[in-house]
């Protein structure tokens, strides 16, 4: 089973913060759904107690996730999916990368935003809609380097309400967990 | 993969219905096998038990 850790991004800080936010929002009978699980560690706290499917552009992300008694599921964010959950989680790619800095293996797919750091999480908004649940609620982690108040503008130019549920201060950034719904919700 | 998982399955090109086809299968869940776009002609492969649906043109 191809699963090479050295490939999958292993859990950060990001990822505790994510965990911590979604371990707090989460209902009974919510349908989850985690966009880029990468090792799984997010969707397998809350697979014993609700219907999680974990999703990874990484081929040795999925194999690794899997491990963890995870439906897994290899797909570019939402391509491939229908359906609607009520929970979605994504620690996305947020780092503003230049070209002459990609590394060029499958880590990149978890670290590099684009120029402005934000290009993944654009293309995450504009189709998100197609897949949450009426009422549903997004989970997004970003940091100060990605710009919150240009993630809050893009989302609300999506017709998206957002508020930040955590903060955490690392050196050299913050990280911000946002909690995302349909404005009017 | 666990059979179930066919509802919120599609063509990720044409978000079309897809078939299935079980080349290997456990108990619990479907091991090896193919999900075909008869819109696309395209084959989605599942393997070690995970369906791959990144489009051709990008694999």
């Amino acid at each position: 089973m191809p699963c090479d850790p050295t490939q999958v991004y292993q859990p950060e800080a990001d990822t505790f913060l994510l965990l911590e936010a979604a371990q707090e929002e989460v209902r009974p009978g919510d349908r989850v759904l985690e966009i880029g699980t990468g090792s799984g560690r997010i969707a397998a706290a809350l697979v014993r107690d609700h219907e999680v499917v974990a999703t990874d552009i990484n081929p040795h992300a999925v194999f690794c996730a899997r491990k963890e008694g995870l439906d897994v599921i290899r797909c570019d964010l939402f391509s491939g999916i229908r359906g609607r959950f009520n929970l979605i989680l994504f620690n996305p790619p947020y780092l503003p990368t230049r070209p002459e800095e990609r590394i060029d293996d499958w880590l990149e797919f978890a670290l590099d935003g684009g120029a402005t750091g934000r290009a993944t999480i654009d293309r995450f908004a504009s189709s998100v809609g197609d897949v949450l649940s009426p009422g549903g609620r997004l989970l997004l982690l970003i940091s100060t380097l990605t710009g919150l108040p240009e993630v809050q503008e893009l989302f609300s130019r999506y017709g998206f309400a957002v508020s930040v549920v955590r903060q955490q201060a690392l050196e050299g950034e913050d990280l911000f967990v946002l909690r995302i719904t349909r404005q009017g919700d | 993969m666990k059979r179930s998982l066919m509802d919120i399955l599609c063509c990720p090109v044409c978000k079309g219905d897809l078939a299935l086809r079980v080349d290997k299968e456990d108990p619990q869940e479907i091991l090896e096998g193919n999900l075909h776009c008869a819109a696309c002609s395209a084959d989605y492969p599942i393997t070690g038990g995970i369906p791959d649906l990144l489009p051709p043109s990008t694999r």
